[in-house]
């Protein structure tokens, strides 16, 4: 298929105008605003970021596309734009939560590589091509890389982002070899060709360690255990605002690209695999190939994320496990791979960004005046910074699962997706029974963080916390949209639904 | 549509908007309520008259004026709609205005009757809500509509009746009423159900699709029941059995001389205009259903037999009670049994109009008596007792003439008053009945029983001299106090005169309705006669036989038996009247103790308290012992049960569960510690925990394939 240069500037006009904002952004910030105050740079140039989303939202929205260039590397179709504008969102809010920072002077630089990042992620999200897919991978996660660095006066800064570039090396390395033994196998780049390729190949042990190495690339990146290292001292060492991006807007698109690559690519692997291990009961319950390896992902996710939340004392850490935890329950969704698994996946991914980003944003407050994150700084926020407070109930309420915010209808939607596709042998009820049970576990290390906010007295000479008003505007923004989402999920999952029939998931 | 059956809702409505309106008003506001309810019940009257105005326009066989709305919907479509409605015919119109009208006067009449009660604005809330009823049960085009105001109306008397309930008999009278009534009701009910069953409406009438017409009786005259009777027959005798619970018909007449311990006006209201006649309007709404018969078969349905039946026992059962009763308001009760007894022998022989026509003459001449009865009570402080009255003629002129008018259209004095002519023309569709002469002989000896008891009650009221001196008795005593506790409030009025124990005419306010109904009682002679029957022929009777000689003779026979009875009660009691309230009467002297048994009224009600009521105490005893025992003892065990449950489930808690719950959650603490020393901080342990990783899972995946 031969697509003119115009056409597919057109098709990825969403892509180009952020990045041409992420330009923008640099040029400006290095031309005109050098000599002002951090703060004015900060909110000069950020509102010129977050009016590059918007033009790219305004876009989508505008000129629905649907369209399939270059073989599956750049496809276009109402699920994408669907996920991309999600993606957009996130990063508007990570924009707007990062305007009160103070741990950079390089803002032009900083903002530029948050749009660049979400550029690498959109692309991502278009892709159906392994090659495509690691080189927008390994965009996103460079600029992940730096952002995680971008505090360069701080050690911690610097530590959490070397680990964090050695463990993604890695893991690159292994998805990189994966991806090519997987072409080695097929003799295929697009996803497609590479599920028809494999459709009478056996699960041979090559396959297998391809399919292993795939899954490992995309565990690191989606934080799942045991691939989850990186993630606490990345989340605890990197700047707030930072953190808050690389658990919300990395984790929604590679979660989709995850389902994706296993929905499509492996279908061939899937078919086989329930041949091969149709023989052993021990395996019944799992119907196709890489089931089993998620499965135990997630598990172990769950259990560990979990559990090790509990004795956490740092904020940020305890995000950062809940995070693993909540990776834990979104494969089950992956693993269900069915077209309501994936509306449900993505509802789950973009709405647990939504409240990451918000929890991130509380953090980032209480951090900007109590010059850490531990649990004890928040104690008796509730009376110093009360509005603040109420937002940091409904984000953790929310990541709690509470009716009526839209963590708990996420959890559902997404259990209810693999009950019904497991529903003939109850394959993933006991994955979901393990996913509730969890969940129960994790309340008590959210209403740890409430007690500490509302119960816990003030800490002795504590005054007013004095958070500015486009802070408490996001912040307010972000725990309506939770509420909204969470009480009207149809907003979200009819869209979601309709996307998904349209582009033939 | 004309206006006034658009908004006929009006005329019941405005009551009862009068007594929402006083209900919330305050005790003191007397006035306010007083003027309220009468100023409702002018408006009723007006706005009746007005529909009468319609009716007469319409006439007997015209097309009937309705209106029904969709009240409910309680399933889909068009039969699960339940509609209501009212109509507007002469039966309806005629009672409307009788029932304002006499009402009207009741309410002014009550205003001087209840001047020294405390309650006065509680009083006037339950005879306005009470008015309403009525009127609603008159216009209803809805059994069910019907239904409901007959249930109200039933309230209110259970209300009205025990007015004065810190009386004992007062409060038991009412509970007698309602329950007794109830019986009816339940059968009511019934018949309603059924009705709803067969005809798939309610409405009475709705364009030949109401339960009264032509098509709905066709369906239900053909089927028959397992008793042999057609399926209207047996619902009019389910509905009938309503009006004999309402109407104090025999078996059920036992609430009704019991009611007389509520206030006299509620006596008149109630016994005499409204309530008692609402079974006999019942009948005679329903009365198509009642007389459907199959072609060809006989006019007289079992229905209209057993109406006929039981009216004539009634007439006759009660008015031979009433002769040996003392109590001056008991013996108007048991008139009225009787006289309903007439009412409804009128419907199961002649029809509507015969039985109507008795209804509103007999409103008219009961409310005089009862009002005129209260008058003596009032001016007699309290006092009840015929025995202890006498000679009050000379003190009581205008309470005397009226009474007496009141008296001679009961008895049914010829050609001067309303009762004569709607009696005799009761027993001239008796004499004609196909069936049998019975009913007829009844009738007469009921007239004759009439003439006689009220006679003796005249006389020994109005005639002779005052016996409430001459009698050192108990109950005068409290009588007395009663009068002056209730004199109390406006001390200087009539009571202080120079003999205050002498009666006394009552104020204006209750004599002018007395002389209002005295007019009526005679003039409404005029519309029903065998020359003029103008009231048969607006209610769609067709016959215009004149005065033909069977009518004369039969005239002459009831005229003759009217004046022996009056002859007798005046040899008997008035020729030499007793000097002492402890004489006994004459009548003990009659054989085989048939006075006892009057005067303990055939044992009717100790004939209930050893049967219905004995049991009904036995039943409830076996349900207590039952509930207590039995069932309780169940509740007890169970509940002993769960409690054992929940000690072993809390020893269970306590030692298992909570020492197991924090065991388990250390242990998860524990585990999170432990698993999180794995985060060393040591970033060539996470790239070997990588590595790690990957070749496990990959073995796991192979071996666990099966390889």
């Amino acid at each position: 298929m031969n697509v003119s240069y115009l056409e597919l500037l057109k098709l990825a006009a969403p892509e180009t105008i952020v990045v041409l904002t992420a330009l923008a952004a640099l040029v400006v910030d290095l031309t005109s605003t050098r000599d002002l105050e951090a703060r004015f740079r900060f909110i000069i140039n950020g509102m010129i970021a977050c009016a590059g989303c918007v033009a790219a939202i305004v876009w989508m929205l505008v000129m629905p596309a649907h369209a399939n260039a270059l073989e599956g590397m750049f496809v276009v179709d109402p699920l994408t734009q669907v996920v991309k504008i999600a993606l957009l969102g996130l990063t508007l809010f990570t924009v707007l939560i990062s305007m009160d920072s103070t741990f950079t002077e390089h803002i032009g630089e900083y903002l530029a590589l948050i749009l660049l990042a979400a550029v690498g992620m959109m692309f991502l999200v278009s892709a159906e091509d392994i090659l495509m897919i690691f080189i927008s991978l390994e965009l996103t996660s460079l600029s992940l890389y730096i952002l995680a660095a971008f505090n360069k006066r701080d050690v911690n800064s610097a530590e959490a982002a070397l680990k964090y570039f050695l463990f993604g090396g890695m893991a690159a390395a292994f998805t990189l070899f994966g991806l090519s033994l997987l072409y080695g196998l097929s003799g295929a780049t697009n996803l497609g060709q590479i599920a028809a390729a494999l459709e009478d190949k056996g699960l041979d042990p090559l396959l297998i360690v391809a399919m292993v190495m795939i899954v490992l690339g995309f565990g690191f990146k989606v934080a799942a255990v045991p691939f989850h290292l990186w993630a606490p001292d990345a989340y605890q060492g990197a700047p707030t605002p930072s953190a808050a991006f690389i658990a919300s807007g990395s984790k929604v698109a590679s979660f989709f690209i995850f389902a994706k690559v296993m929905m499509i690519g492996f279908t061939g692997g899937e078919t086989n695999g329930v041949h091969e291990i149709a023989g052993s009961a021990a395996w019944q319950q799992f119907v196709s190939g890489w089931t089993p390896v998620v499965a135990v992902v997630a598990v172990l996710s769950m259990l560990l994320g979990n559990l090790v939340a509990i004795v956490q004392s740092s904020v940020k850490r305890l995000i950062a496990y809940s995070a693993i935890a909540h990776a834990g329950y979104m494969l089950i969704g992956v693993m269900a791979h069915s077209g309501e698994a994936v509306a449900s996946l993505v509802y789950y991914a973009v709405t647990y960004g939504l409240t990451t980003i918000g929890a991130f944003g509380v953090v980032a407050v209480v951090e900007a005046r109590s010059k850490d994150d531990q649990l004890a700084s928040f104690a008796g926020l509730s009376r110093r910074a009360p509005v603040v407070s109420l937002c940091m109930m409904i984000f953790m309420l929310s990541l709690a699962g509470i009716p009526p915010l839209a963590g708990f209808f996420g959890k559902f939607y997404v259990f209810a997706a693999a009950l019904k596709t497991g529903a003939p042998n109850l394959g993933l009820l006991w994955l979901v029974i393990l996913a509730i049970a969890m969940s129960a576990v994790s309340f008590y290390y959210y209403l740890q963080v409430l007690k500490q906010i509302y119960v816990a007295d003030m800490p002795a000479g504590a005054e007013e916390l004095r958070v500015p008003v486009l802070g408490q505007v996001v912040l307010g923004l972000i725990a309506v949209g939770v509420i909204l989402l969470g009480c009207a999920p149809n907003l979200l999952v009819g869209v979601l639904q309709a996307s998904i029939k349209a582009a033939g998931l | 549509m004309p206006w006034i059956v658009k908004n006929l809702w009006l005329i019941p409505a405005l009551p009862m908007l009068a007594a929402g309106l006083t209900a919330l008003a305050p005790q003191r506001c007397r006035k306010f309520a007083a003027s309220l309810a009468i100023g409702s019940m002018v408006g009723a009257f007006l706005l009746s008259l007005c529909a009468f105005a319609r009716a007469l326009q319409i006439g007997p066989h015209g097309p009937k004026d309705f209106y029904n709305f969709d009240w409910l919907q309680f399933a889909a479509g068009a039969p699960g709609v339940l509609q209501l409605g009212w109509v507007l015919d002469p039966l309806t119109a005629v009672m409307l205005v009788m029932v304002t009208f006499v009402g009207l006067l009741i309410f002014i009449y009550s205003v001087g009757y209840m001047a020294h009660d405390e309650n006065f604005t509680r009083f006037f809330t339950f005879l306005s809500l009470f008015a309403g009823a009525m009127l609603g049960v008159v216009i209803a085009n809805s059994l069910l509509l019907l239904f409901i105001c007959w249930e109200l109306v039933g309230l209110t008397s259970y209300l009205l009746i025990g007015f004065w309930y810190h009386r004992p008999s007062a409060a038991a009278a009412a509970k007698k009423a309602f329950i007794t009534t109830r019986v009816g009701d339940v059968f009511f009910f019934l018949g309603m159900m059924w009705l709803y069953h067969e005809a798939g409406t309610l409405l009475f009438y709705d364009e030949g699709r109401g339960c009264l017409e032509q098509g709905a009786l066709i369906g239900m005259v053909a089927q028959t029941t397992s008793l042999g009777l057609a399926v209207s027959t047996c619902i009019g005798l389910l509905i009938f059995a309503g009006a004999v619970g309402k109407s104090g018909q025999v078996p059920l007449h036992v609430w009704l001389p019991d009611a007389m311990e509520g206030p006299t006006p509620v006596s008149a209201l109630i016994h005499a205009a409204t309530m008692v006649a609402a079974g006999v309007f019942l009948v005679a709404r329903v009365f198509p259903l009642m007389a459907a018969h199959p072609e060809g078969a006989a006019a007289e349905t079992t229905a209209l037999q057993a109406v006929t039946w039981i009216g004539a026992i009634t007439a006759v059962f009660a008015a031979s009670i009433a002769v040996a009763q003392n109590d001056i308001k008991r013996i108007l009760a048991y008139s009225t049994v009787s006289q309903l007894g007439y009412m409804m022998m009128g419907l199961g022989t002649g029809g509507v109009a015969v039985g109507m026509f008795h209804l509103i003459t007999h409103a008219f001449f009961k409310a005089l008596l009862f009002m005129g009865a209260g008058s003596v009570i009032h001016g007699c402080h309290e006092e009840q007792d015929i025995r202890r009255m006498g000679g009050i003629k000379k003190y009581m002129p205008i309470t005397f003439a009226t009474y007496a008018v009141g008296m001679l259209a009961l008895a049914g004095f010829p050609l001067f008053f309303s009762g004569f002519w709607s009696k005799d023309e009761i027993l001239h569709a008796a004499h004609g009945w196909p069936v049998s002469h019975v009913p007829f002989y009844l009738g007469v000896a009921g007239a004759f029983l009439t003439a006689f008891y009220m006679t003796r009650q005249v006389a020994l009221v109005f005639f002779g001299n005052n016996r409430s001196e001459a009698l050192p008795s108990r109950s005068t005593h409290e009588a007395k106090e009663a009068h002056d506790k209730s004199h109390a409030p406006n001390a200087g009025g009539h009571a202080a005169a120079e003999d205050s124990r002498a009666p006394h005419e009552s104020p204006p306010v209750m004599t002018w309705p007395l002389i209002i109904l005295a007019a009526c009682a005679i003039g409404l002679s005029v519309i029903g006669t065998p020359a003029w029957p103008w009231f048969q022929s607006f209610l769609g009777a067709h016959h215009a036989e004149g005065f033909t000689a069977g009518v004369v003779k039969l005239m002459v026979i009831s005229a003759l038996i009217v004046f022996a009875g009056l002859g007798l009660g005046w040899w008997l009691y008035g020729r030499k009247p007793s000097q002492n309230a402890d004489e006994p009467d004459v009548l003990e002297k009659l054989p085989l103790g048939m006075h006892t048994w009057f005067a303990r009224k055939y044992g009717i009600d100790e004939l209930y308290e050893l049967t219905v009521i004995r049991f009904n105490a036995w039943s409830a005893r076996a349900c207590a012992f039952l509930d207590q025992w039995i069932w309780g003892g169940a509740v007890a065990l169970v509940s002993y049960l769960m409690l054992g449950f929940s000690w072993v489930s809390r020893a269970f808690d306590e030692f298992v569960i909570n020492l197991g719950f924090d065991q388990s959650c250390g242990g998860v603490t524990r585990g999170g510690r432990m698993m999180s020393r794995f985060q060393d901080g040591r970033v060539q342990n996470y790239l070997r925990i990588l590595g790690a990783g990957l070749v496990a899972l990959v073995l796991f995946l192979i071996w666990g394939g099966g390889k």
